[in-house]
């Protein structure tokens, strides 16, 4: 119990006033000399008993009328926390203000955020004065717009006016973590967190972890404690469709050849989801659609758009639904590059007699899949050399390499192929008979780290056919083969190899705690170096049924190198007659080639990272964001890391196209954000979870009238009690009347 | 004397109305002269009342000697004795007298009906006592029924002022010892005292043969108890003062007082005295004209 005027429990000294009055009057009477005292007396006598206990009973209501009335005026509050004594303290808070894509939801006059910016402004204007306030934006990420609470609540309000939505998923957890930290070291009496979100799921999936954090808050006794209020705007969205996914199909996009994309369309509302028109738009305008007739609750499906690119360059591909309440997953961009041609050059290692004795022969028309007249106009140009004429071409004409059967060559040609690599070419090595495996190991592996792996022991036999190895069936995690994931699409499983050599993965030491940090850090977006490290770490594309590894591969500079465990032709295996081969074949190839192009598709809020050419350091970039408006550009330099100019960017809050300029040599790069699904999913925070996070922190729900200035001073205090208090002030009054009038009455 | 004290004590409309009514005896009186009360001796006088046979030793002055000529028998005449009488008139002088709330005190008004009595029995040659009294007799003037007396009772009444408290009781049984003849009492009082006490007294005079009369006074605050607020009562007399909200004891206060009067009044009826419950309120005139009325009808029966 405490009061919020504290000092008008002085006027509880008020009850001595009857007292007083009464005293007086027994001192103001009226004296009348009388005869007949007997007769007084004898009355007197027989009603002193009554008149004194008559004479108590309005005295004690007169009295506990004062007290009350005292009461009532300090304001007595019954509170959960802090015991003060001088009325409202000053709050230190932090307001915690969820600005996540699902905030986006609308109910068609204003959305979630909108509502959520009224409160969070409420809840600075609830804040006593002197008090100071720090603001987070929360999504997966701790954004603090406010970083130490500001005694200026003008700025408060002004940040949390100002706040942007932005496309992220939200993980409350980082945020509520950030601001029991902020609040750690402040002295301050009261602290206060006001967490303003919606109820989404996805957002309190680290519930355990927030109840407790905030439970271990509450609990802390003085200066420590923390009260937490949690404001949930959810309206209760029955319905939404969001597009879940966009893939290029084929991993290359050649100028002015069909292109097919795949758009996920998944619905993740209760009910059925019928004709939804799905769009494809280059550039913003439209090239196809399609119509999904309809989509279970919870389920998803793809459909195929296809297009061609009519310009080289960088194209926002778009795939684009009919509106729902929640804008932000109607969308999803990929940044595509389009290519006119790619040259590839395949250096055959042992040719044979005749074509189809060739190591390259099912290389080549794996590459070029169209009959001959038709080779002109595809945009796969290959030119196949012998190794003795390595070393007089020029690999900078080619955009990748493919190694088939090499036995090796001389030092200038590894050099030349590192840096044919590093200045963003890509390598193909496909091992044989006749590689000189210790040459590759040290030239290449160990000395150049050309290689993502070294070659181990040949295993097999491949004269015999009933001893192979097969493709991993399931879990295609690489871009490169997460085609397969999709049974409709093929398999890969039915080649056999008969004899592999084995791969053993190249450690990167530095890359390798990279990779760890960039996990520890995931969702943070990460150092520029770590995640580069990690791209560059040697990894496993392809594992055999026994888990050995088929594929690998590498990044190196600005390229790529991809290794292969057997033969390109049937002499260890039968591969090139499998109706994978061709799509596997151009799914590397178009990894190759766009090996720079990489990192363009990120999802929302992780870095972008980019290797520039040398020419761009320390260059300035121009970025313009997704719906920003022309005037607000953010700039990026060129910086050097790991040896590398890269430029980075970071706040890919939005989803959408980026697009970079630098001026001088004039460049122009996109990349786009991509939402993540989870946020899409409509789905809240059971009831019974939100009752028990009540037991950790003050949860109201939001609705039109809702005040929170009136609930947080309610709960900052607890319950007020001077109403009822005046009521009994009123009905002790009505009763000392009527007690009175009765008392006195003529008797 | 002056005349402003007699203008004071007789009230003049009073008067006029009484003389037409007079205060007679109703019972018996023994007067010590001849006079318009009828005396309880016979014998010479002017009225005849009967005969009786002669007996010897009897007067021969009273022998009817007409009845002895014509029928040769000896016959006493007997007259009835017309006296006057003597009327005490006990006014009680004591403190708790002093009260009055209106224009009278108890006392002022006491005195004024003690001094039209007293002009009206003296009028009509009756003779007077007056005896002013608290716990003991303070004044007291012997019978007389001179016209000079009149003087003597008002300029009695007029000095005299109340110092002590009531003891009505005993001055009742003195006076019964000292009345030798048969004649009035009148006890004007508010009778603050033991009202057994009172009536043991007044038994007493009747004892002796004297009719009573007991004026009552009572002022109306006295009756009525119209006090609002707290109110501090003084005693005049021996109570202590008592401090209290008389409204709220008004019920409890009146039915008290009705209880005393009753009491009183039946004491007195049992007794056949005369009990006129006066409220000082009253007009003296018509208090004293519709008692000395109601009298006239009672002796008359």
């Amino acid at each position: 119990m405490s009061f919020l005027n504290p000092f008008m429990l002085f006027g509880a000294g008020a009850i001595a006033v009857p007292i007083i009055i009464h005293l007086l009057n027994r001192r103001r009477f009226q004296r009348v000399v009388w005869a007949a005292m007997r007769f007084v007396k004898v009355s007197t006598e027989k009603n002193q008993r009554r008149m004194l206990v008559e004479d108590m009973i309005l005295l004690a209501i007169r009295c506990l009328m004062l007290a009350l009335l005292a009461l009532a005026v300090a304001r007595p509050a019954m509170r959960s926390t802090t015991h003060n004594v001088f009325g409202q303290s000053k709050v230190t808070a932090v307001i915690v203000l969820d600005n996540s894509a699902s905030m986006g939801v609308s109910d068609g006059v204003q959305t979630r955020f909108d509502k959520a910016r009224k409160i969070a402004e409420q809840a600075v204007d609830a804040l006593p004065s002197g008090s100071a306030a720090a603001v987070i934006l929360a999504s997966d990420v701790a954004k603090e717009v406010i970083k130490e609470p500001t005694h200026d609540l003008n700025l408060a309000r002004k940040a949390v006016r100002e706040a942007p939505l932005s496309d992220r998923p939200t993980d409350l957890f980082p945020s509520i973590e950030k601001a029991l930290e902020t609040l750690k070291g402040r002295s301050a009496i009261r602290k206060e967190v006001y967490l303003i979100t919606d109820g989404q799921l996805a957002g309190w999936r680290q519930l355990g972890d927030i109840q407790k954090t905030l439970k271990t808050a509450k609990e802390q006794t003085g200066e420590q404690q923390v009260s937490s209020h949690i404001v949930l705007i959810s309206d209760h969205e029955e319905r939404n469709l969001g597009v879940s996914g966009l893939v290029l199909s084929s991993g290359l996009a050649p100028l002015n050849r069909p292109l097919r994309f795949e758009a996920q369309v998944a619905n993740y509302g209760k009910l059925e989801a019928k004709d939804i028109k799905v769009a494809l738009l280059v550039d913003g305008a439209a090239a196809d659609e399609v119509t999904i007739p309809s989509i279970p609750p919870g389920g998803t499906r793809s459909v195929p758009l296809n297009t061609r690119l009519k310009t080289e360059g960088w194209h926002s591909i778009t795939a684009r639904i009919g509106g729902d309440r929640f804008p932000g997953d109607d969308t999803r961009t990929l940044a595509v590059r389009a290519i006119r041609e790619i040259r590839v050059l395949v250096v055959d290692g042992e040719p044979g007699t005749e074509p189809r004795e060739s190591e390259t022969f099912f290389l080549d028309h794996a590459l070029v899949p169209v009959s001959p007249e038709e080779a002109e106009q595809y945009y796969v140009k290959t030119s196949t050399i012998g190794p003795a004429d390595m070393g007089g071409t020029r690999f900078d004409d080619f955009d990748t390499v493919v190694l088939a059967n090499v036995p090796d060559f001389s030092t200038d040609t590894a050099t030349a192929l590192e840096n044919f690599v590093k200045r963003g070419g890509g390598l193909f090595l496909f091992p044989g008979a006749k590689i000189n495996a210790a040459f590759y190991n040290q030239q290449l592996g160990t000395t150049r780290k050309l290689l993502p792996a070294t070659f181990g022991e040949p295993r097999g036999d491949a004269a015999q056919e009933d001893k192979f190895l097969t493709f991993q069936t399931k879990g295609y995690d690489h871009p490169i083969v997460a085609l397969w994931n999709d049974a409709t699409a093929g398999t890969l499983a039915s080649a056999r190899f008969f004899r592999t050599f084995e791969l053993n993965l190249l450690s990167v030491p530095t890359a390798d705690a990279g990779e760890k940090a960039g996990k520890r850090e995931s969702g943070k977006g990460g150092s520029p170096t770590n995640s580069l490290a990690n791209l560059a770490a040697p990894k496993a594309i392809l594992r055999f049924s026994d888990g050995s590894i088929a594929m690998a591969e590498r990044a190196l500079g600005l390229g790529r190198v991809v290794m292969f465990a057997s033969t390109a032709d049937t002499a260890w295996n039968d591969l090139p007659v499998r109706p994978a081969f061709v799509p596997l074949l151009h799914r590397t190839l178009g990894t190759l080639i766009q090996r720079h192009d990489e990192g363009a598709n990120v999802r929302v809020g992780a870095q972008f990272a980019r290797r520039l050419t040398a020419d761009l350091l320390h260059k300035e970039a121009v970025v313009m964001a997704p719906g920003a408006a022309s005037n607000t550009r953010d700039l990026r330099r060129v910086e050097l890391v790991n040896d590398t100019p890269v430029l980075t960017y970071e706040a890919t809050d939005k989803a959408g196209i980026y697009e970079i300029s630098i001026a001088e040599p004039a460049t122009v790069l996109k990349f786009a954000a991509q939402p993540d699904p989870s946020e899409s999913s409509m789905a809240e925070l059971p009831a019974e979870e939100v009752t028990s996070l009540g037991q950790v922190a003050a949860v109201q729900r939001w609705n039109p009238t809702l005040n929170l200035r009136e609930w947080v001073e309610k709960a900052r205090v607890g319950a007020e009690f001077w109403l009822p208090i005046l009521l009994a002030v009123l009905a002790l009054a009505a009763l000392e009347t009527f007690l009175a009038q009765y008392f006195s009455r003529a008797k | 004397m002056d005349a402003a004290t007699l203008a004071t004590l007789l009230d003049p409309v009073a008067i006029s109305r009484a003389e037409t009514l007079g205060m007679h005896a109703r019972y018996l009186v023994e007067g010590y002269m001849a006079g318009e009360h009828k005396s309880p001796y016979h014998g010479f006088a002017i009225e005849f009342a009967q005969h009786r046979e002669y007996a010897p030793g009897d007067d021969l002055r009273y022998l009817d000697w007409k009845v002895l000529g014509r029928t040769d028998r000896y016959y006493i005449k007997q007259f009835e004795q017309e006296t006057n009488y003597v009327a005490h008139i006990l006014l009680d002088g004591s403190e708790s007298m002093k009260y009055g709330s209106g224009g009278y005190t108890k006392l002022a008004y006491g005195k004024m009906l003690a001094a039209c009595l007293s002009y009206l029995i003296l009028h009509q040659r009756d003779a007077v006592a007056l005896d002013i009294f608290d716990t003991e007799t303070r004044e007291y003037l012997p019978r007389s029924n001179s016209h000079a007396m009149i003087h003597k009772v008002l300029a009695t009444l007029a000095a005299f002022e109340p110092a002590r408290q009531t003891n009505i009781a005993a001055i009742l049984h003195e006076m019964a010892r000292q009345v030798r003849r048969r004649g009035i009492v009148v006890i004007i009082s508010d009778l603050f005292d033991d009202e057994e006490k009172i009536m043991e007294g007044i038994q007493h005079l009747r004892f002796g043969g004297s009719e009573v009369v007991v004026f009552h006074l009572m002022d109306p605050a006295e009756l009525e108890f119209k006090f609002n607020g707290l109110v501090e009562f003084v005693g005049l007399e021996a109570i202590p003062n008592i401090l209290t909200r008389p409204q709220e004891i008004r019920a409890s206060y009146q039915s008290e007082v009705e209880r005393f009067r009753s009491t009183l009044r039946s004491g007195c009826e049992k007794n056949h005295v005369h009990f006129v419950p006066v409220n000082t309120a009253q007009p003296l005139h018509e208090v004293l004209s519709g008692y000395l009325a109601f009298r006239l009808k009672t002796s008359i029966k």
